[in-house]
């Protein structure tokens, strides 16, 4: 599975796109995190590694943003493994591992569109990636 | 020392340590030889055990001594970074306080964090003014500095190393930040701190081994416990421990600013402590686990100095990840650092291991007896429960009129809308109702407000205050922990009584 952000202006985001996009392309598209109103909003999604490409551009072409997030980057030089991060986090994608060092699992982070994490860290190690990659 | 000695001394093992031949564990390990060969086998064949623990500890700084400016200053306001020191003493010597906060990056950066770069080898921004005098005329100075071209800076931390501490949770429905950091609402998470089983009072907890002039493992380096620590209250095993040392020698690593959010700065500290194993007695007691060590499960949404609690958890339950509070499996998870207490008590064995590192007698050893009172408070401040008065309340299914004409009768702005076991529902105001004749609506569900903001009976009034003025609204209903309605505040009963 592939994870994509989908970014709706406040022009496109009247528009059932996502709705189409399921339809016409029989996508099973996981909604991982949705935080949309009538002003825009985004939406974190994860499609079948197959289909990515051609998701990704139905919605390029319907004029809405794609982007392939890198979700959250953590400075190992500053994390001193406290693990404040760990318990806050709603999807476990934290814990520590054999020698009691905090481990991020980046398949499981949601990303920008939670960071309930980054203000909890006293070492400002965590920062959450709000413009992902452009998914070519 | 003979083989059926019962005792040894401190000169006996150091000078093991001198001849490369002491028995130095962790405290780690030392927990497992003595479940796997007992305590006796324990006695024998181990001299030390190392303990480590790497915390946020607030109540740390550092002294500094800058040196004569020409013509030379006598300090009366300074900053370091922008962090306001404070003087002290004479001319040129600063106390940089771990908790003090920048003027420009408020609650990012602090004196913790000043004393992390000092250390690096950073060069920070001294600012400073005076009013001048005959003998220091000078009235400001701004320069940079390194801690090479300060004469002291002594790390002096006056409360470190708690034997344990608090868990927290949060019952309210709001996320509070507090020391204990992020504290989600309706407990749905816990933290706590300290290293439990490696903390070094907890493995001398009668201090036979400890106080003023212990050498120690302090940020890095060596340093002293100088006695014991400020809110020692070793009768409930929360002692504590004041520290000092030559922070020149010390190491980023084990010294770090931290920042909690909306709360302040701090710096956390590595610290280890080694005990000589003087006697049996000292095998055992070096050999507590974390099961052993209980801890309360606080609740850190009600702001009063005797918080709520929740029951007891082990330090074993809370470095599982996961306790229980009111039935409910809660996830929790740690401030400080176990990581880095083991690198602490690692680093410290084998420190004495290379003989680098020969252990102290106390001089003067920890108090047993001290009592930590609360503040003597002269003035009293007032309590949501002084001002609180009885709600004038409907039910759900009360026609609009009927509701209006109580707020004419009671002359009141607020009713509280409650079901009939008397548990809040919502809130309609006087506005509320002018709107519904407005615009012709009929249904008390219809305009009423579902998402109370409330107060607590026991907080103090200017909490609730800033709670109204945050949201701006007029009148709080206050509720128990049923979430049944004992009464209201209003802004009016506020301001009456707090003049404002």
């Amino acid at each position: 599975m592939g994870r994509i952000l989908i970014r709706f202006s406040e022009e496109k985001v009247s528009e059932p796109i996502a709705a189409q996009i399921i339809i016409e392309y029989k996508v099973p598209m996981a909604i991982l995190s949705a935080h949309v109103n009538s002003k825009g909003g985004e939406i974190l999604a994860e499609v079948p590694d197959d289909m990515e490409e051609k998701i990704v551009k139905a919605f390029r072409k319907r004029g809405v943003e794609v982007t392939v997030p890198k979700l959250i980057e953590v400075d190992n030089e500053k994390c001193f493994s406290c693990g404040s991060c760990i318990a806050l986090c709603p999807v476990e994608a934290i814990s520590l591992d054999q020698d009691s060092s905090v481990q991020f699992d980046k398949e499981k982070c949601v990303g920008s569109t939670c960071s309930i994490c980054v203000d909890a860290c006293p070492a400002r190690a965590i920062k959450s990636v709000k413009n992902g990659a452009k998914k070519s | 020392m003979s083989n059926q000695a019962k005792t040894r001394t401190v000169e006996e093992i150091n000078e093991k340590i001198r001849r490369g031949d002491a028995q130095v564990l962790t405290a780690e390990e030392m927990k497992r030889l003595v479940e796997e060969s007992g305590v006796e086998v324990a006695f024998k064949e181990v001299d030390v055990v190392t303990t480590g623990t790497f915390g946020a500890m607030c109540s740390s700084g550092a002294v500094i001594n800058i040196g004569h400016s020409d013509p030379p200053i006598k300090i009366d306001h300074a900053w370091i970074n922008d962090v306001e020191v404070c003087h002290p003493g004479a001319a040129v010597d600063l106390f940089v306080g771990a908790t003090n906060m920048s003027e420009k990056q408020p609650f990012e950066y602090g004196g913790g964090h000043v004393i992390e770069d000092l250390v690096a080898g950073k060069e920070v921004e001294l600012r400073a003014t005076a009013y001048g005098t005959d003998c220091y005329p000078r009235t400001s100075i701004k320069t940079t500095l390194t801690k090479d071209d300060l004469n002291q800076f002594c790390l002096l931390n006056f409360r470190n190393g708690y034997q344990r501490y608090n868990c927290a949770v949060n019952s309210s429905d709001e996320i509070i930040y507090t020391y204990m950091s992020k504290l989600l609402p309706r407990i749905r998470n816990a933290t706590f701190s300290g290293a439990g089983e490696l903390n070094p009072l907890m493995n001398d907890p009668d201090y036979e081994t400890m106080g003023m002039g212990t050498r120690i493992f302090l940020g890095g380096a060596q340093g002293y416990i100088i006695g014991e620590g400020t809110q020692h209250s070793p009768k409930n095993l929360n002692g504590t421990l004041m520290v000092k040392g030559d922070a020149k020698k010390m190491t980023p690593e084990f010294l770090q600013g931290a920042a909690f959010t909306k709360y302040g700065t701090s710096l956390y500290v590595g610290l280890g402590v080694p005990i000589p194993i003087l006697n049996e007695g000292l095998a055992k007691k070096t050999a507590i686990k974390d099961s052993e060590i209980f801890t309360d499960i606080v609740d850190y949404s009600v702001p009063r100095r005797d918080r709520p609690k929740f029951g007891k958890v082990s330090y074993k339950e809370l470095k599982s990840g996961s306790i229980t509070v009111n039935d409910k499996k809660v996830r929790v998870s740690s401030l400080s650092s176990l990581k880095m207490a083991k690198k602490v008590a690692a680093s410290l064995k084998s420190w004495i291991n290379e003989g680098q590192f020969l252990l102290t007698a106390p001089v003067e050893r920890l108090p047993t007896n001290t009592v930590f009172k609360p503040m003597r408070q002269t003035e009293e401040i007032p309590f949501v429960v002084s001002v609180m008065h009885p709600a004038i309340t409907c039910t759900e299914n009360e026609p609009i009129q009927a509701i209006a004409e109580r707020i004419v009768t009671k002359s009141v702005n607020h009713i509280v809308v409650v079901d009939n076991t008397g548990k809040l529902l919502g809130i309609v105001t006087s506005w509320d109702i002018t709107r519904a004749m407005a615009e012709g609506k009929k249904a008390l569900a219809d305009i009423e407000s579902r998402n109370v903001i409330t107060a607590k009976p026991d907080e103090p009034l200017e909490i609730a205050s800033k709670r109204m003025a945050q949201h701006n609204i007029s009148a709080l209903p206050v509720i128990d922990i049923e979430r049944k309605v004992l009464g209201i505040i209003t802004s009016e009963d506020v301001s009456r009584l707090l003049g404002r």
